[in-house]
């Protein structure tokens, strides 16, 4: 037990020390075309991939108030949010009327088995990653009314 | 174990010293803590599973590491912590401390090779699904190797094989599978035009010990699907066949009752700005497969090869949750059971702003209706004395007995900057005889009023107001939740529901939950002390009964 203590405040440390790379992870979009996540993030612009799902209230609330001012973030920063759905099969089928009912902006992914979401090691939705050059440079998890501005904040500090 | 801990120490002391190569590096870390107590109320403490009384305090955790090196390689462990025992729920081929699951893969542009546990899916999963839910203790990896091959852009083809990932064991029975996917769309340059053609087949071989058995030791499974989108419109439709194969009927395995299974999918939808209607019809009959034939009817949904979930809304309320639909795809010929047929309907639309019902902000409507059926047939049990061989014969479209329906309307206002609020009306029926094994068919309404309140730097308020009628003198619930969110990293809530009904496991008792949150990045603590109601606990479409606990819980999840 002790053993597995010291790991884990190793493991803390460590994790305030490096920026971390996407994986190589192709998912497909709503149009079934099939996107890099690695070669999408390589972009000097940040790039936003929030993860969510249908039955995600959090999630929804979270992405029904970035896209209240989508466009404004977008103009200033040249940043792109991309909201990767982890529904599975189940609900995989109410991501399109869902995004189209609610008119949000945002390119959607698909992790229908959540390849993706094992492997950055994502447990507990809605969860964020910040990243910009290809680096995941902020993550974040859970959703509170008006915690986007604090993302916004980081966004702008890690645009040039 | 220990031996593990200590090589990660130092594996992981050693790329600390090298920060270019933790960049590499991802680590998920999650812990689920409870401390159960004795309640007055519902009774003392006790783990039928393990037959303890002792251990209150237990703990499940997960730590998981990735690391990337040489550009195409990926190396996995899953840590997986059971101590004392399993958290209540849990299956008992969950204990102690050991390796989950490992996994090295290589990866380039058209190979991706895996030796070790991998999690794979087939089209919807109806023949296969690999998947980790560790809130349902489901963990059905397949330790072997597999091998996924894109020789042109257009196409890709898997095959694997292994053996399923049985607590920390693995499975009698051996799994293959291989699988195959065309992009007709990208050969045609076809453009705002999607066209995907799949097929899959899905084997599992396992020894058995009748003498002479009626089956075969490999049974088969094959799925056949497309999948079309062009501009707004979409439309996808799958057929699935699985060989003869020996059905366990009053929980023991029948050499006489030997049936093949099959199923059927259909799925189609319209949307475009601010409007998007979907449309799903599926009907199962005889579709459990497990990659041992004895684990069907498990209540762990251990071992289970493909994925069935309940095809209905899942709701996001308390007392929405009270009566969930689960998949009914195993035979049961004491109560003339099959299969299941039904459907769903969703409609998504937005009121324009500056109108009438729009008002300045605009409103989302979300409407969904469900319904599921057993298959319509004739039913004959075993009579080994008249010489009768148990059957059943179903047709193809026949709609049986109600097992479920669920209309709901979700109704979502902006009214100011900072004011917002949800309307949530449910009818449903509930078929609880067919779902849990004994009762009656509830019909109830549920209403649900929530309302956030933003105060500013961070600050907001949430109350919930929730209420179930029935048709039932046993269910007569009401419900509510607070949550103050001082600012985006402390949170607090508090929620209760009661039923003044005469449901005698859960008349007159308050099961409330107090608890709070901290959040810094990726970081989440979570503490909470309550009463947990006996029910169906259900993610993803599947669901695990769930005992009556209270207590004290603390979750920790981080993620680098």
């Amino acid at each position: 037990m002790k053993k597995y203590t010291i790991f884990i405040t190793l493991m803390l440390t460590g994790g305030l020390l490096f920026a971390q790379n996407i994986p190589s992870i192709t998912l497909k979009n709503l149009n079934g075309k099939s996107i890099n996540v690695q070669k999408l993030s390589k972009s000097k612009n940040v790039k936003v991939l929030a993860f969510w799902a249908t039955w995600c209230v959090p999630c929804i609330n979270e992405l029904d108030a970035i896209s209240e001012v989508y466009e404004d973030w977008q103009d200033e920063t040249n940043m792109e949010l991309i909201a990767i759905s982890t529904d599975d099969s189940r609900t995989k089928k109410r991501i399109r009327p869902l995004v189209n009912g609610k008119d949000w902006e945002y390119e959607i992914l698909l992790d229908d088995n959540q390849d993706l979401k094992r492997a950055l090691n994502i447990s507990v939705l809605p969860h964020l990653l910040v990243t910009k050059n290809g680096k995941i440079v902020y993550r974040k998890t859970s959703y509170t009314p008006g915690s986007e501005d604090e993302l916004y904040e980081i966004i702008q500090k890690y645009t040039n | 174990m220990r031996k593990i801990i200590i090589s990660l120490n130092f594996v992981f002391f050693g790329l600390i010293l090298n920060a270019q190569l933790l960049d590499n590096l991802s680590i998920g870390l999650e812990s689920n803590t409870v401390w159960y107590n004795n309640d007055s109320e519902t009774g003392d403490f006790f783990d039928t599973a393990n037959n303890d009384s002792d251990k209150h305090i237990r703990s499940n955790s997960y730590l998981k590491i990735d690391y990337n090196f040489l550009e195409s390689f990926t190396a996995s462990v899953q840590i997986e912590s059971y101590e004392p025992f399993a958290l209540l729920n849990y299956s008992k081929s969950y204990e102690g401390t050991n390796l989950g699951t490992y996994s090295l893969n290589y990866r380039n542009s058209k190979l991706n090779i895996t030796a070790g546990h991998f999690y794979s899916q087939f089209g919807s999963g109806l023949v296969l699904r690999n998947w980790e839910d560790r809130q349902l203790g489901i963990n059905n990896a397949l330790q072997g190797g597999k091998i996924v091959y894109d020789p042109v852009s257009f196409i890709s083809l898997t095959a694997l094989y292994g053996k399923q990932r049985v607590g920390f064991t693995t499975s009698e029975g051996e799994i293959f599978g291989f699988n195959s996917e065309l992009d007709a769309a990208s050969i045609f340059d076809f453009k705002n035009t999607s066209l995907e053609i799949g097929l899959s087949y899905v084997g599992r071989k396992e020894e058995t010990t009748f003498l002479e058995p009626s089956f075969n030791e490999l049974t088969n499974s094959l799925s056949g699907r497309v999948d079309y989108y062009q501009n707004n419109f979409y439309s996808n439709a799958e057929y699935v066949i699985k060989s003869d194969d020996a059905i366990k009927q009053g929980g023991q395995l029948s050499n006489r009752l030997v049936k093949p299974g099959n199923a059927f999918l259909f799925n189609t939808g319209y949307s475009k700005r601010g409007f998007g209607i979907d449309a799903t019809f599926r009907r199962l009959e005889n579709m459990n497969f497990f990659s041992e034939r004895n684990a069907a009817g498990n209540v762990f949904n251990e071992s289970s090869i493909n994925y069935i979930p309940g095809l209905t809304k899942q709701h996001d309320y308390l007392l929405t949750n009270i009566f969930v639909y689960q998949a009914q795809s195993t035979v049961n010929l004491d109560t003339s059971q099959s299969g299941e047929i039904g459907g769903q309907i969703d409609l998504f639309y937005k009121i324009k702003k500056e109108t009438f019902l729009g008002g300045k902000y605009g409103t989302k409507i979300a409407f969904n209706f469900s319904y599921w059926a057993g298959l319509d047939g004739d039913y004959t049990q075993d009579n080994p004395d008249a010489g009768i061989l148990p059957n059943y014969e179903v047709g193809l479209l026949g709609f049986g007995k109600k097992y479920f329906s669920d209309f709901s309307i979700e109704i979502r206002k902006k009214w100011t900057p900072k004011w917002r609020s949800i309307f949530y009306f449910v009818n449903q029926s509930y078929n609880k005889k067919v779902v849990e094994g004994s009762g009656a068919m509830i019909n109830s309404n549920i209403g649900v009023i929530e309302s956030t309140h933003r105060l500013g730097n961070g600050k907001s308020i949430r109350l919930e107001v929730q209420m179930l009628n029935s048709d039932s003198t046993k269910h007569d619930w009401t419900g509510g939740t607070i949550e103050y969110n001082i600012n985006s990293r402390f949170s607090v809530y508090a929620n209760d529901i009661y039923n003044k009904g005469s449901d005698t496991n859960t008349e007159k008792t308050h099961f409330f939950n107090l608890g709070g949150s901290y959040t810094k990045g990726a970081t989440r603590l979570g503490i909470n002390y309550g009463r947990q109601r006996a029910g169906l606990l259900c993610v993803g479409g599947v669901c695990r009964f769930v005992a009556e606990a209270t207590g004290l819980t603390a979750n920790l999840t981080m993620s680098f």
